[in-house]
């Protein structure tokens, strides 16, 4: 249960006459958006970061497995602005390294989720009857699962690696989708022009690919865009219970994991990495807000 | 919400705070040393890591024992400082010159916890049931044939071969004398797993709290052979569980603890020459091995185990470890007799390098892929771990680090499969008594199926060397030392284990503390009577 | 009405019983033999046979699960292999203590989150809008481990006001002893008018509260916020604005009122998901309680203790569904049909 799902969605006029996604002027999207705005600048520079590493790192061989024994937990310095770790290693490279991984790892997740998620729901929203059923129980289940818990079952059972952090979360994750997916979906076919369109034989694929999906996609992509902080947050999660990215990886969770013993006497081995997953997250989570704002105003969305 | 409900919720919250700030607390740690402990005669011990393994002296072989032994007693005690073996329960004992016959003369007045008297007959019952059990440390007493009890105070040992039953009576585990009549019709083994005691030590068990972090109390007893009014001693003995160094240091810092089995080697430097508080740090006889698959894999080539051996930046370790470790030469740790000193291997990268390239190996041959485990959690495993992964990396080597549950550590390390098994298995050892042997026969006989040797190690002729030496060491100890410094050197030539270094310990505690000293015969076990409170 | 009830008691038991399987398939396929662990670490291969016997490990799974099953029914969640007692025991004894600290939390969330979404709403678009929506991200961003170390380390190592770690002072347990009621600490000092012991738990509680309560917190703040100006938007309330009331009394009366339902919906959610983040938030204050016999039993591969726990989350997360459900359905005759 990383996320909070919000109560079921209630069909509200405005629903059906406003199209979703209709552009304004950028300008005045960032003065009504201003938090918007500021997401979508951190999401860059975050991504600006990850692409141009090697050229930020001060000390790129210490994101790998370089050590330098002799220069252990040093403090911040003009050498090291955040510092070395208990093997030597610069923290600020390492940090910049890390801008890699955490944002893959989301968008693995995300996109495993969707694409089974997706499907699933629009299956069970669109069909309806038993196969509503069936899936709509076993969506349950997996919702009620614990989902940390079963990450961290999962990661126990498998070796810890970055491959198996994904599977392990994406297990949890998918169930969402379809849920969400369902809910619309569902309300999609109930309309009288589907309808008809079933009554009139038109096949089901063209249905579904031209009428149900495209209207269910907005909410997919502000629910990906409001998940990718928690998926951020919940892979960070696994890696400090040290069940995910394995040393020398500079995984942002195993870096304050490790850090956590030194924190008293070496302040910067926690705080460093931790700001950046905090970042990170706050920028996508911003990111996803001001979009649903932008593309949904009205709706009660579920929120994350 | 309603402005009433809200009104509501500040009132709670302010109460709350009030009541908080009323009753007073440890004032939220942190505050100036002086550290006086919540009650005087009370010594508290923060342990890093459950105490209470097991409750039968005859079996236990792990963590327990720092509690055990100060409720049980064994018939001797090393004291490493010297290097002799001293009285306890036994007050003098001498062996036949063959070394085949040893008799002890036994402590009169001792009384066990139970209120019966210790005499020849407890004992030899005690350690009788020790050996038929068969588990823990047992095989210390491997040589014993037939115990006597002419006589109250008088016991005897007959050997099947010579042992030095001296070092054997002073051991860490499985040595401990208890009073086997003290479950009276119930199984000794399920009395003692209830939470029993049985011992003549000067603590017994008050109470129990598994899994709490204050998990187990003891308190004096009252009829302790050494007396209680010679000295301020502590009255009452806790155990407390913080395996969050940064919290035990905390604990410390606010007089909670009177002592800190472990922190780190930077907490710990924060204690020095702070008022209130005192440190020392000591050499133990915990010793960490790389221990190399010499029978599968690419570690059985015997060029390719050395060139591994010079990969590795031993001095750099050191460093990282910063005063938490020494360097070790050979096998046996320095402080317990049979040390050899100029066995410890150096980083000779080029060397190293050109031993790979020869096998095949190295930066311009193919990459050599090795799998190394460790205990997940030991924080010193893990950075050793992570700076090995680091040197082989220059040398085209691969090496996949692996962090493992102790059991499931050990459990690859035994596999029925040898393909299923590690090539570097990351090992502490440290001896059942003080006697070079334990390394030796634990760690590199030849084991049929697997046990502790983790290198798979199998010389038929080291075998029968260390079971020659083992019988010397029973009557010419500098004969014994001479063997075990020629069986080290043997170690060194075909290297199945990386010495990696000896662990130091660094204990903080409070100044109200007085009269400690590590002896690393009983590794982290603080003698709470040897203690006298200054408070 | 009843069919209603009687039909989500039924589902509910149903994805019980799926948690139930699924996490059973998982735990047999975990590695390390529950079998070896329980007879000890020295057992001899037929002390490990015997004990795979008693443990019925050697019965088809499909038996047990039957087993286990129709043991959780009649009250036998079997016996945890690291602390040797039956797991719904140490259940008992280590789950009051997490409730409490999730409720106190929870109530945290509550009395944060509510008057920043009201606030939000209230001034849309303006300053306190975007602060308190920023402030609900920081609380949804915020990694809870990272938290936790951070609050540590600003009110225990640089302020000294708070203690790092633990329930309550341990010492206390001699000078104060705290006697067990219902195994929740704070509850039973004040029930038995220990302050000492009410006091000390309520310092401790403190840094938890607030690492668990940071996501709950912002994620109310954004649900309050939403579902006001949903409200807001609605005819009727168009209508009394238009007829002229001041805009407190339309926001305080008319908004407010139909705001609540669906934060009563996410309570039950709240709760659950603070449950399971009590596992690493426990791990790191030293807090004995269920998330850090959870941490345990995964860590010792303790494959009864972690289906319990598994169970009784589940168990909690359904129930709080369903009676969320149920609380709608009152309100709502819409959803009982649907």
């Amino acid at each position: 249960m990383s996320r909070i799902p919000s109560y079921p969605d209630v069909e509200s006029r405005e629903e059906v006459l406003a199209p979703p996604g209709r552009l304004r002027s950028v300008p005045g999207m960032i003065r009504r958006n201003p938090l918007l705005a500021v997401g979508a600048a951190m999401c860059l520079a975050i991504f600006l970061v990850a692409v141009l590493a090697p050229l930020i790192a001060t000390y790129p061989e210490d994101a790998g497995s370089a050590v330098h024994p002799l220069q252990t937990l040093e403090p911040p310095s003009a050498q090291h602005y955040f510092g070395t770790d208990q093997v030597g290693r610069d923290v600020f490279s390492r940090v910049v390294y890390g801008a890699r991984i955490s944002p893959l790892i989301a968008v693995l997740v995300l996109a495993i989720s969707v694409l089974i998620g997706v499907p699933l729901g629009i299956a069970a929203g669109y069909f309806g009857g038993w196969i509503d059923e069936v899936i709509s129980r076993v969506t349950d289940v997996f919702l009620a699962f614990p989902a940390l818990l079963l990450a961290l079952a999962f990661a126990a059972v498998m070796e810890p690696s970055i491959t198996n952090t994904v599977i392990a979360i994406s297990v949890t994750w998918w169930p969402w989708y379809t849920r969400i997916v369902r809910g619309q979906a569902a309300s999609v076919t109930g309309r009288p022009f589907v309808e008809s369109a079933k009554a009139t034989g038109v096949p089901h694929r063209r249905i579904l690919l031209r009428h149900v999906l495209p209207n269910s996609i907005t909410p997919i992509i502000v629910q990906v865009s409001l998940d990718v902080g928690g998926v951020i947050l919940t892979a960070s999660a696994l890696s400090f219970l040290g069940l995910g990215a394995q040393d020398p990886t500079p995984d942002w969770g195993l870096m304050v994991s490790q850090g956590q013993a030194f924190f008293t006497t070496q302040w910067w081995l926690v705080t460093f990495p931790g700001a950046a997953i905090f970042l990170t997250a706050v920028a996508f989570n911003l990111l996803g807000d001001g979009l649903r704002d932008v593309l949904d105003p009205r709706r009660v969305l579920t929120t994350r | 919400m309603t402005s009433a409900r809200f009104r509501w919720m500040v009132v709670l919250a302010a109460f709350a705070v009030a009541a908080a700030a009323c009753t007073g607390d440890e004032g939220g740690g942190g505050t100036t040393g002086g550290g006086t402990n919540a009650e005087p005669d009370t010594f508290t011990y923060s342990v890093t890591s459950e105490v209470m393994i097991g409750w039968d002296p005859a079996t236990g072989y792990s963590n327990e024992v720092i509690a055990l032994h100060n409720i049980y007693e064994t018939l001797t005690r090393y004291n490493a400082a010297t290097q002799e073996v001293e009285p306890l329960l036994a007050e003098s004992w001498e062996s036949s010159k063959d070394g085949l016959t040893w008799t002890f003369t036994l402590r009169d007045g001792v009384t066990f916890h139970t209120g019966n008297p210790l005499t020849a007959e407890a004992a030899k019952a005690a350690i009788e049931r020790t050996m038929e059990i068969g588990e823990g440390a047992a095989y210390i007493w491997g040589a014993v044939k037939k115990i006597d009890a002419p006589d109250d105070t008088t016991l005897v040992f007959h050997l099947s071969y010579p042992s030095p039953l001296d070092l054997v009576s002073s051991g860490t585990y499985s040595a401990y004398i208890y009073d086997t009549t003290a479950s009276s019709g119930q199984d000794l083994g399920d009395w003692f797993a209830d939470g029993n005691d049985a011992g003549t030590g000067p603590y017994m068990v008050s109470e129990f709290n598994p899994g709490d972090e204050i998990e187990l109390r003891l308190e004096a007893y009252p009829d302790y052979w050494g007396g209680w009014d010679d000295a301020d001693h502590y009255e009452r003995y806790v155990f407390r569980v913080t395996p969050e160094a940064n919290t035990a240091a905390q604990l410390l810092r606010a007089g909670e603890v009177s002592m800190v089995q472990r922190m780190s080697p930077q907490l710990w430097a924060s204690f020095e020459g702070q008022d209130g508080f005192k440190t020392e740090s000591a050499p133990s006889w915990q010793t960490l091995f790389g221990l190399l698959n010499t029978a599968d894999g690419p570690l059985a080539d015997p060029q390719v185990r050395e060139a591994v051996t010079k990969s590795i930046d031993y001095d750099g370790m050191i460093a990282a470890l910063e005063g938490a470790a020494d360097p070790l030469s050979g096998v046996v740790p320095p402080g317990l007799w049979g040390h050899t000193d100029g066995l410890e291997y150096q980083q000779n990268v080029d060397e190293a390098r050109t031993m790979l390239e020869q096998a095949g190996f190295g930066p311009s041959g193919d990459a050599l892929d090795l799998s190394l485990t460790y205990v997940k959690g030991d924080a010193d495993e893990e950075l050793v771990s992570t700076l090995m992964k680091s040197n082989l990396a220059d040398l085209n080597i691969n090496l996949d680090v692996r962090g493992l549950q102790w059991e499931t550590q050990w459990d690859q390390g035994k596999s029925a499969n040898p393909a299923d098994r590690q090539d570097i298995f990351i090992f502490y050892w440290w001896p059942d008594y003080p006697d070079p042997v334990s390394w030796f026969y634990n760690l590199f006989r030849t084991e049929k199926e697997p046990f502790f040797n983790l290198s798979y190690y199998s010389n038929p002729a080291l075998d029968s060397d260390i079971d020659q030496a083992s019988v010397v060491a029973a009557t010419d100890r500098d004969q014994a030392t001479q063997m075990y410094g020629d069986m080290q050197q043997v170690l060194f030539d075909d290297a199945p284990a990386i010495p990696l270094y000896t662990q130091v310990y660094q204990r903080a505690m409070l100044t109200s503390v007085d009269g400690f000293v590590d002896n690393p015969a009983y590794p982290n076990v603080v003698f709470g009577y040897e203690l006298t409170s200054a408070a | 009405m009843t069919r209603f009830v009687v039909r989500r008691l039924a589902l509910a038991a149903l994805v019980v019983l799926g948690v139930v399987v699924l996490t059973f398939v998982i735990a047999r396929v975990v590695p390390g033999d529950p079998a070896a662990t329980w007879a000890g670490p020295r057992a001899r291969p037929e002390q490990i046979e015997k004990a795979r016997e008693e443990l019925g490990l050697d019965r088809p799974l499909p038996a047990q699960i039957a087993e286990y099953v129709g043991g959780v029914a009649t009250g036998d969640w079997g016996v945890s292999l690291r602390t040797r007692r039956p797991v719904l025991d140490d259940i008992g004894r280590r789950a009051p203590a997490s409730i409490e600290l999730v409720t106190i939390a929870t109530l945290l969330a509550l009395v944060v989150g509510i008057p920043l979404g009201l606030v939000a709403a209230r001034w849309k678009g303006r300053v306190p809008d975007v602060g308190s929506r920023l402030i609900a991200v920081v609380g949804v961003s915020m990694p809870s481990f990272w938290l936790a170390i951070v609050l540590q380390l600003v009110f225990f190592q640089w302020l000294h006001l708070l203690p790092v770690a633990g329930t309550y002072d341990p010492n206390l347990d001699y000078t104060s002893p705290l006697r067990s009621i219902t195994n929740m600490p704070i509850v039973d000092a004040l029930l038995t008018g220990n302050w000492a012991v009410f006091g000390s738990s309520l310092t401790h509680v403190i840094l938890p509260a607030i690492v668990i309560a940071a996501y709950p917190a912002g994620v109310i703040t954004r649900m309050v916020r939403a579902s006001v100006l949903d409200t807001i938007g609605e005819d009727h309330v168009r209508m009394v604005r238009a007829l002229g009331f001041p805009e407190r009394s339309v926001f305080g009366r008319f908004a407010l009122r139909h705001a609540w339902s669906p934060v009563v919906a996410l309570l039950a959610l709240v709760f659950a998901y603070a449950l399971v983040n009590t596992f690493l938030v426990e791990a790191i204050f030293n807090r004995p309680g269920l998330g850090s016999y959870a941490a345990d039993a995964i860590g010792a591969l303790d494959t009864p203790a972690i289906l319990g726990v598994t169970l009784f989350v589940a168990i909690v997360y359904v129930l709080g569904n369903m009676i969320v459900d149920i609380v709608q359905a009152t309100i709502d005759p819409r959803i009982r049909v649907s």
